[in-house]
């Protein structure tokens, strides 16, 4: 795997003048469809460049919550900010929030009849008008370093899961994005597969993107996660660093998911 | 390439254009051999020298078009004409039908119920006798008005079933990547819904050409008009109308063989 280089967004120079503020902001948001409550207040403050892996049982509401993030599902109430960015009723912030950020999912989500190299063009085109060259010469460079640049001009069809998944990362990262929202990127992937993509995202966090990463994968979260929080039944159970979180955790619910994912 | 299921095969030939065809195809047969044996009791005179004719004749030294041929003139043009327009109103009510405006459903759904609950023939009927004249439209524009609301509401259901049955992913995607909601449906949810129309718009289309036939009701020229005309001019009402119904069969076969290869072509690796 090729080391990621300069993938970051944001210039080194940038990170020392902005001050270590909060890109994200998430207060008391609450999210229920019929019969079920799934997100039931919840908050955090996440800072510039810091990786938070949200783990939790299934149904817990981690993906509903991600996905309130970026406005696919609209919170019934709280509030949310995205690098300063309110996201409201406004057509224009909710617009601005969703280029500002990336999402990978867990089912990948290419477009089958786009090539490799047609899907990570499409919204630098259409959405950052850049020019076909420009765009191209990005999302080669990008594909570069997610090691597939040979499958440029495949189908995703042809590609594996692992393959298909770094595309995906690489589609959103060609937005240029301030945040990048992982909802169990590997998951849906052959056990032989899930490093590759691992590894792609370990380079992203080492390069400075701010992420918020839904996943189970403790060697993943030991090594790059800031922060670690368990959530259950739609809210925060216990926030901690990964030490204290895996060796010494304060809750007996976090023991007890933890012994069972163990 | 594997054998496949005889109940496979079946199901691909029952969705396919092909369907409409063999129904075609085995009723000619029975029509045939009813005619056959009616004729044969009748003692009827059958007399197909004498519809070349109707193709073309040469008057002067110069081919002259006949009304067969004319009639079918009219009868492409008209499909064609109406096949552009209902297509494009399918797919404004389809999208409307899908979008969150509520005066956009409730408009698409007031048209739907409308066009599915009246008969095409009543539809022709009030297009030529009352909007026509309240427009200021001609016969062929009242005609192609008919045909179009008509088939439009078939059109916007198979453009509607084809974009629902997009995997949710897909929007989420390109809602995540920033794309505008037109960007989505231009460029990820259309192509991908029209391939999987394909094989539904066909039949839908050998519908519409059999349904222009209908406006003969309003003596419009068409190829059904000039096969009455003249069956009822010449008394070949049998080898007129035989004729006529082969015509028919020679439009519609050449579009199920490019519906095949337009399916084939599009087929998105799996
Ligand atoms: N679109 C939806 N409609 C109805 N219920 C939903 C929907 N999405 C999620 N839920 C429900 O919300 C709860 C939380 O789901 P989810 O956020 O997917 O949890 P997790 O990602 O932690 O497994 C579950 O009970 C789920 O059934
Ligand atoms: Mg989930």
């Amino acid at each position: 795997m090729p080391s990621l280089p300069d993938i970051a967004p944001l210039a080194p120079s940038d990170a020392a003048a902005a001050p270590a503020d909060d890109i994200l902001i998430i207060e008391d948001v609450f999210k229920s469809f019929p019969g079920v409550e799934a997100v039931r207040g919840f908050s955090a403050r996440i800072r510039r460049q810091e990786v938070v892996v949200i783990m939790g049982p299934s149904g817990s509401g981690k993906s509903t919550l991600l996905r309130c993030l970026n406005g696919l599902e609209q919170a019934d109430s709280g509030l949310i900010i995205v690098d300063g960015i309110p996201l409201d009723d406004n057509h224009a912030h909710r617009l601005e929030i969703r280029q500002e950020t990336g999402m990978v999912f867990q089912s990948f989500n290419l477009f089958p009849h786009l090539t490799v190299l047609e899907n990570i063009n499409l919204a630098p085109m259409r959405v950052r008008h850049k020019s076909e060259q420009e765009a191209t010469a990005r999302s080669m460079e990008l594909l570069g370093m997610v090691g597939i640049a040979d499958k440029a001009s495949s189908y995703p069809a042809h590609l594996s899961g692992g393959q298909q998944q770094r595309v995906a990362i690489a589609r959103a990262l060609a937005m240029s994005p301030k945040i990048m929202l992982f909802d169990e990127p590997t998951s849906a992937l052959d056990p032989e597969m899930i490093n590759e993509v691992l590894d792609v995202m370990k380079d992203l966090a080492r390069a400075g993107m701010t992420m918020v990463v839904v996943t189970h994968e403790m060697g993943f979260a030991r090594e790059v996660a800031d922060r670690i929080i368990l959530m259950d039944s739609g809210s925060i159970v216990e926030t901690g660093t990964p030490d204290t979180f895996f060796t010494n955790p304060r809750e007996e619910r976090t023991r007890r998911f933890l012994s069972q994912i163990l | 390439m594997a054998p496949l299921a005889p109940t496979t095969v079946l199901r691909r030939f029952w969705r396919s254009p092909w369907r409409d065809i063999a129904q075609f195809v085995l009723l000619i047969v029975v029509v045939v051999w009813l005619v056959t044996l009616s004729s044969a009791r009748l003692g009827y005179n059958w007399q197909w020298y004498r519809i070349p004719r109707y193709f073309w004749t040469v008057r002067n030294g110069r081919p002259v078009v006949g009304e067969l041929l004319q009639g079918l003139g009219y009868t492409l043009q008209l499909s064609a004409v109406s096949l552009v327009c209902a297509l494009t109103l399918g797919l404004v009510v389809a999208l409307l039908r899908l979008s969150s405006s509520f005066m956009g459903r409730a408009l698409s759904r007031v048209y739907l119920e409308i066009t599915r609950n009246t008969p095409l023939v009543v539809q022709i009927y009030l297009a030529y006798f009352v909007l026509g004249p309240v427009l200021g439209i001609g016969r062929f524009s009242s005609a192609v008005l008919a045909l179009t609301l008509f088939e439009g509401s078939y059109m916007s259901e198979i453009f509607r079933a084809g974009i629902t049955s997009l995997h949710r992913g897909q929007w989420e995607a390109a809602y995540s990547l920033g794309l505008s909601t037109l960007d989505s449906y231009r460029f990820v949810i259309l192509p991908q819904a029209v391939r999987r129309l394909l094989p539904p718009l066909t039949s839908e289309v050998v519908s519409l050409i059999k349904n222009t036939s209908l406006v003969s009701l309003v003596s419009l020229a068409d190829l059904s008009m000039q096969a009455r005309v003249i069956a009822a001019d010449t008394f070949l009402t049998f080898e007129v109308w035989f004729t006529v119904a082969l015509i028919y069969l020679l439009i519609m076969v050449p579009l199920a063989i490019t519906a095949r290869w337009l399916e084939r072509r599009y087929a998105i690796a799996t």
